[in-house]
């Protein structure tokens, strides 16, 4: 029984009959926290799996960990949503999305370590939490707010805005409640989560986005514009100085020094360099700090802060692909399109395929009187005026908006195009239509986990030590710091598997050691990234660019963090055996919405279309470790088979089917997993 | 800045000048800039107001540089009473993630006023400047929760709080009694907000700093900072352009 970490109560919320109820959180304290501790209250409220994401009975979870809200480095501040998406193609999976920020850390502190809520309002609502206190509201004059809006008028009506900041405020009449400066922290759909948008998102403060799953148009179908909590608790400790300790050995060995860093940029002012130095900011990598000076900006907790707060207040805290979203114009109307996508609460991933509707407008399928007929001005795709009337377009369903609010996936099929536009690869959605984000003929721990899962993984942590350093090295032209040989060896050595993990040879990446990374993959990141909440772009830890001797901090950091916090031991092993659970739970909820292995298959131009552009990655050719450019790729059709075959055994899973066993399952004392799967004809022989 | 002491305080009758205005003067907004480089000992004043040691130390705070993660507050709270919560951080800080650089945030950390109105205010000896380091802090047994510190602090918010947990008033004791770490605090030892700020926006002087209306002026930024693209000016207006870094040596 854990000591610390956990607050002791999970909130409840039905909003067809406005119950609100409380579950203790030692009912799932053996999954976690987050991720694992959402399915298993996922799999409990939810009776019939099959249910459509829209479908009242669906429960959507934001779930919190033992870290949040503590000093655990860059652990603290992320949020796991999960119930059944609706963005997923060509069946909505049950699934998870992510964000950073400080609710999951007012959560806590507000007493609660996670929410579930199922059921639909009659009219729009919003759920107020101060501390152990919580109301169903109104949301009049809230609904049909854009994002920031939304979240300014909740604060002025809880408390802490602009006439309140900074002032000590309490919580009730009495002062034994507590007094906060904070903010309440509100998680809120935009307009295109109220018009059921498959691709909506939550938007949490600036630029704290839960993207992927649709979330934010399952919210606005249960008439829920938002959550908002404020609170003034505690979080216990177990070892309160052995977490002061080792937050400051790994801000010692593992952060950028700002005042002496080890290693600076070559040139000024390029983030992306940040990738291989954990430099401040790093993560706006389009956008310059010469023209707007800022700060950088970090989640709760965090000794990366990757993001960054600009001069005019645009685009606050987005970075990564979201600043990439437009880049055709000046700097400022590049981040004025990213902060409309915020305010609207569109996901960026899929909203971004606008280049596929280039590729149609200029083969003269596209435009006005076309056979997909349009208004909007694509003859000036270039400038500001196309990409605002675009992303408007989509969120509001007017013009082609209307089929893109469905996602590109299933705008295309509509238009008839689906399969020969994936085949060709102008519209890259490579598995259960998201779009492609790292080249899933080549990076397969990134396609075989999404598409033997539920989604894009969206997990950066091998991926900036196997991918972008070296690609950003080669982009300034420098020598690799650590040498392909090395830095397999140092992953080999920190996962505790075969350096053949991570080779990305074209015989490399259908290997036995290579399945094995994959599994490891899976069950390392469901249980520390998705359940622990520590962010992907930080943990793991499995190579330091920069020091002398590039030793990360996995595996020897994350079980002593959960020792110091949670006052319970965990070996590494262990932890992985608890991934490999939550794991299994998920894959059992996907077999029964449906799932067969013959589903798992990428999209054609994945196994057709070669790889042109360089992708640097390792690979080990006649015995020779080496950063290969990876041209020239495709994934073989018969070999994934084979993959496929080899990783369900390794799984315990069947074969024939991917899905799991009874044996498989009652190892991980999941027996009433494997009922279920049974009752509905689906367990793996 | 708001006053919000109405509380009658003893004044220095034979010079005419009250110690509550010369704290107000000092601590609060009164004067604009009132310390500069100064050590408080150069100060003459009567013996009555010249009554309580200056602290040894000083947090100071740079708050272009701060990332507004929490850490110090995350720290605060750990390290003095063993859990996370920062309704019960000693340094405060307050931000508008819709904000404009500079304006969307402070940081709000105790000044060790010269002349602290906290200590003034408290009627039983309980908010008091520590024997040894001078630190204005409380000494818990004595207080009676009467509050009266918490409303005479000049800052917004007031760098004195309420532990609504344990009952008592609470402020920055620059780490002193830190019974949940295991390094030495105060004035001669760490602060844990100082040793936790990833960005290095806190420092600790044992100088007591120039302070105007808008806090003390600090900055912490360096050529290092600007490289990586943020501003280094005082105002936080202008992001450098300095000569490429050396490459790193290939192997």
């Amino acid at each position: 029984m854990a000591t610390g970490g956990y607050v002791g109560k999970i909130l409840y919320v039905n909003l067809t009959d406005g119950r609100i109820e409380e579950i203790p959180t030692s009912k799932y304290e053996q999954w976690g926290g987050g991720h694992g501790m959402g399915s298993a209250v996922f799999f409990d409220l939810v009776k019939d799996k099959t249910i459509d994401g829209f479908d009242p009975e669906n429960v959507v979870t934001f779930m919190t960990s033992p870290f949040s809200g503590t000093l655990t480095p860059s652990a603290s501040g992320r949020t796991e949503v999960q119930g059944i998406g609706v963005q997923s193609y060509p069946v909505g999976w049950f699934t998870r999305a992510n964000f950073g920020g400080r609710f999951s850390a007012e959560l806590k502190y507000a007493g609660w370590d996670g929410i579930a809520i199922q059921g639909k309002a009659e009219k729009p609502v919003w759920i107020n939490i101060v501390n152990g206190e919580v109301s169903i509201e109104d949301a009049v004059g809230i609904w049909g707010l854009n994002t920031h809006e939304a979240q300014q008028k909740i604060w002025s009506i809880v408390g802490g805005d602009e006439a309140e900041n900074g002032e000590w405020r309490g919580m009730s009449t009495g002062r034994d409640s507590g007094r906060t400066t904070q903010r309440p922290a509100v998680v809120t759909i935009g307009v295109a989560g109220e018009n059921l948008n498959r691709n909506a998102m939550l938007l949490h403060d600036s630029g704290n986005s839960a993207g992927q799953g649709g979330f934010g148009g399952v919210l606005g179908s249960k008439n829920l514009k938002a959550v908002s909590v404020v609170g003034t608790g505690s979080v216990p400790v177990a070892d309160p100085a052995a977490l002061m300790d080792l937050r400051m050995e790994l801000q010692a060995g593992f952060a950028y020094n700002v005042e002496e860093p080890v290693l600076e940029a070559p040139m000024a002012d390029f983030p992306f360099y940040g990738i291989i130095t954990r430099s401040p900011g790093a993560s706006t990598v389009m956008w310059k700090g010469k023209d707007h000076p800022n700060r950088p900006q970090g989640c709760i907790g965090c000794f990366r802060a990757c993001r960054r707060r600009w001069e005019n207040g645009v685009a606050n805290g987005d970075g990564c692909a979201e600043s990439t979203y437009w880049m055709m114009g000046t700097q400022d109307e590049n981040m004025a399109a990213t902060h409309l996508l915020d305010q609207l609460g569109l996901n960026h991933y899929d909203a971004k395929n606008y280049s596929y509707l280039l590729a149609l407008y200029k083969m003269g399928i596209l435009g006005p009187g076309m056979q997909i007929d349009t208004k909007l001005p694509f003859e000036n795709y270039k400038s500001y005026a196309f990409i605002e009337a675009y992303t408007k377009a989509i969120a509001n369903r007017e013009d082609i908006g209307a089929d893109l609010a469905e996602g590109f996936a299933r705008a295309a099929e509509k238009w008839g195009r689906y399969e020969e536009d994936t085949t060709s690869g102008i519209l890259a959605l490579p598995n259960w239509g998201f779009s492609e984000h790292y080249d899933p003929r080549i990076e397969v721990e990134w396609s075989y986990g999404s598409i033997l899962g539920d989604r894009d993984i969206n997990e950066h942590g091998l991926n900036t030590h196997v991918h972008w350093a070296p690609q950003v090295q080669a982009m300034v032209k420098q020598a690799p710091l650590v040498p392909a040989e090395q830095l397999v060896n140092l992953i080999a050595e920190a996962t505790g598997l075969e350096p053949e993990g991570w080779d990305y040879s074209p015989d490399g990446i259908y290997a036995d050691a290579k399945i094995a990374a994959v599994a490891w993959h899976r069950h390392y990141s469901r249980f520390w990234i998705q359940s622990m909440g520590m962010c992907d772009t930080a943990w793991p830890m499995l190579v330091n660019q920069v020091s002398e001797d590039h030793k990360g901090a996995t595996p020897e950091y994350e079980p002593r963090l959960f020792e110091a916090v949670t006052g319970t031991v965990l070996s590494y092993e262990d932890s992985l055996e608890l991934g490999r659970k939550i794991w299994n739970l998920d894959k059992a909820i996907w077999v029964l919405q449906g799932r067969h292995r013959d589903q798992e298959v990428h999209t054609g131009y994945v196994y057709s279309v070669p790889t042109t552009a360089p992708y640097f990655l390792p690979a080990k050719v006649d015995g020779v470790w080496d950063y290969s450019t990876c041209v020239g790729r495709t994934l073989d059709r018969e070999k994934w088979e084979g993959v496929k075959t080899r990783f369900f055994e390794l799984e315990g899973w069947d074969p024939a089917t991917g899905w799991p066993t009874r044996a498989t399952l009652e190892a991980l004392d999941l027996s009433a997993v494997a009922d279920e799967l049974d009752a509905a004809g689906k367990l793996g022989a | 800045m708001v006053d919000k002491d109405n509380t009658v305080v003893p004044a220095a009758e034979a010079t005419g000048l009250s110690r509550r205005e010369f704290v107000t003067g000092i601590g609060g907004t009164g004067v604009g800039l009132v310390l500069g480089g100064l050590l408080v000992k150069g100060f003459m004043l009567p013996d009555e107001v010249y009554a309580i040691p200056a602290s040894e130390g000083y947090l100071l705070v740079d708050t272009k540089k701060c990332a507004g993660c929490e850490s110090c507050m995350l720290a605060c709270s750990l390290v003095h009473y063993g859990r996370e919560n920062t309704s019960l951080a000693r340094i405060q800080i307050t931000q508008d993630p819709f904000g404009t650089f500079p304006q969307d945030l402070q940081m709000d950390q105790c000044r060790q006023c010269p002349y602290p109105a906290c200590v003034d205010a408290c009627p039983t000896g309980a908010m008091h400047a520590d024997a040894a380091t001078g630190a204005r802090m409380v000494d818990e047994r004595k207080c009676i929760g009467c509050e009266r510190c918490v409303n005479a602090c000049p800052f917004t918010p007031s760098r004195v709080q309420w532990n609504h947990e344990d009952k008592h008033a609470q402020k920055c004791d620059l780490c002193k009694d830190t019974p949940y770490w295991n390094h030495e605090g105060g004035a001669d030892g760490m602060q844990a907000c100082v040793a936790i700020c990833p960005m290095k926006a806190i420092s600790f002087t044992k100088e007591i700093p120039a302070q105007s209306e808008q806090g003390y002026q600090v900055n912490l930024r360096d050529a290092h900072w600007g490289h990586i693209g943020f501003p280094t000016d005082d105002a936080g207006k202008i992001v450098p352009q300095p000569a490429p870094a050396p490459a790193p040596a290939a192997k």
